[in-house]
């Protein structure tokens, strides 16, 4: 039993490094794990993942709310369309062809990869303007970034269309169980014009709301085991500490250089999920 | 417009600093449960780890909702009503949500 709990603590460690450096919640590493090398149901590999999305958000979040990377308003703003778009997903989860869903979802994380692979050189985003809402929310930011030395302001904009994205990246997340980060990230960094670091960070503050609802339900139909979720919720809790301090070292180039391959393959499993059984 | 930001700003500390002693305290208390009931459980005490393990999942799962309601309750004191009313909605989905996620499961 101690070297399970070692082995499971350990995977949370390694997952919490990723996921508090990325913006993501780590599923993505937690679910395949635990299913395939420790053979455990999917219902208990999913509970543990959503209460470890949690462990990465609040152990990362206190650096990088000290750091102000961390945009709180943007972060508010946005959750806005998550809440709101996961009650959608929700409510019309019986009445909705979810193998459609996974190939729309698929291609706009594979148009994501795209720009993102395009804007691979761009340490920080440049010539930006605000429209007018992002003005009166006084939505803009400023952070001084230990990797390049030097303060970095910035503002924001198309900030409706970016609520858009997150009303869908919510009904995403809870019609899927999939998405909690992989949408705002690119949402902020792409549309919105944050630079990376900002849009990393900013996702990461917000994916422990969205996990907590997700969270609630599970542990309403007794899916959280305390002997695996407790292990790996301390890993991961012990993880994200460490990759939000690696993470405002690092230059953003080099962030986004790791989120590629992984939005990449998140294309193209939730495109090939789609296609499977047409 | 700029003066008055300033003075609310060196009035009360910065939200992003309450915000994160909240997340800091969460976790850490968090942690510590998660890991006495770990120790718990390899020592044998099997009865009472698994309570003392939930209880730490569980107030991990308390910090985030309070972290949404503590940014309310600052965004009411500074008067920044916008946001106020962003949490107030963010707060009331998430409460619907689990109303009913909880009567669905």
């Amino acid at each position: 039993m101690v070297i399970t709990f070692i082995e499971i603590f350990l995977l949370g460690i390694g997952a919490g490094i990723m996921g508090s450096m990325l913006g993501l919640g780590g599923g993505i590493i937690i679910v395949p794990a635990l299913t395939i090398l420790f053979g455990m149901s999917m219902r208990t590999a999913v509970a543990a993942s959503t209460v470890s999305i949690i462990a990465t958000s609040t152990g990362a979040a206190v650096a990088y709310l000290r750091d102000r990377l961390t945009n709180t308003r943007v972060a508010i703003w946005l959750e806005m369309g998550t809440a709101l778009g996961a009650l959608g997903g929700a409510l019309i989860a019986g009445v909705i062809n979810q193998r459609v869903l996974y190939i729309m979802f698929g291609l706009l994380l594979g148009y994501s990869t795209y720009n993102m692979f395009k804007a691979r050189k761009q340490e920080l985003p440049s010539g930006i303007v605000p429209d007018a809402l992002s003005q009166k929310l006084r939505l803009g930011g400023s952070y001084y970034d230990k990797a390049l030395g030097h303060r970095v302001d910035y503002q924001v904009t198309r900030t409706v269309p970016g609520l858009i994205i997150m009303i869908f990246s919510g009904a995403a997340a809870g019609l899927l169980g999939i998405g909690a980060g992989i949408f705002k990230v690119p949402a902020m960094d792409q549309v919105m014009g944050m630079p990376f670091k900002a849009s990393t960070a900013t996702s990461n503050f917000m994916i422990g709301v969205t996990a907590a609802s997700g969270a609630v339900v599970y542990f309403a139909r007794g899916d959280v085991q305390p002997l695996v979720a407790g292990p790996i919720v301390l890993g991961v809790l012990l993880g994200a500490i460490i990759g939000a301090k690696l993470m405002v070292r690092l230059r953003a180039n080099l962030i986004r250089l790791c989120f590629i391959p992984l939005i990449a393959y998140t294309a193209l499993t939730m495109i090939y999920r789609g296609v499977k059984w047409w | 417009m700029v003066v008055r930001e300033d003075s609310v700003e060196t009035k009360h500390e910065a939200i992003e600093l309450v915000l994160a002693r909240l997340l800091r305290l969460g976790s850490l208390v968090a942690a510590a449960l998660l890991a006495v009931g770990l120790t718990a459980m390899v020592v044998g005490l099997t009865g009472i780890a698994p309570r003392l393990i939930t209880a730490g999942l569980l107030v991990l799962l308390g910090t985030p909702v309070l972290r949404v309601a503590a940014a309310a309750l600052i965004f009411v004191r500074e008067r920044d009503w916008y946001f106020a009313f962003f949490c107030a909605v963010v707060l009331a989905a998430l409460a619907t949500g689990i109303l009913l996620g909880r009567a669905g499961g």
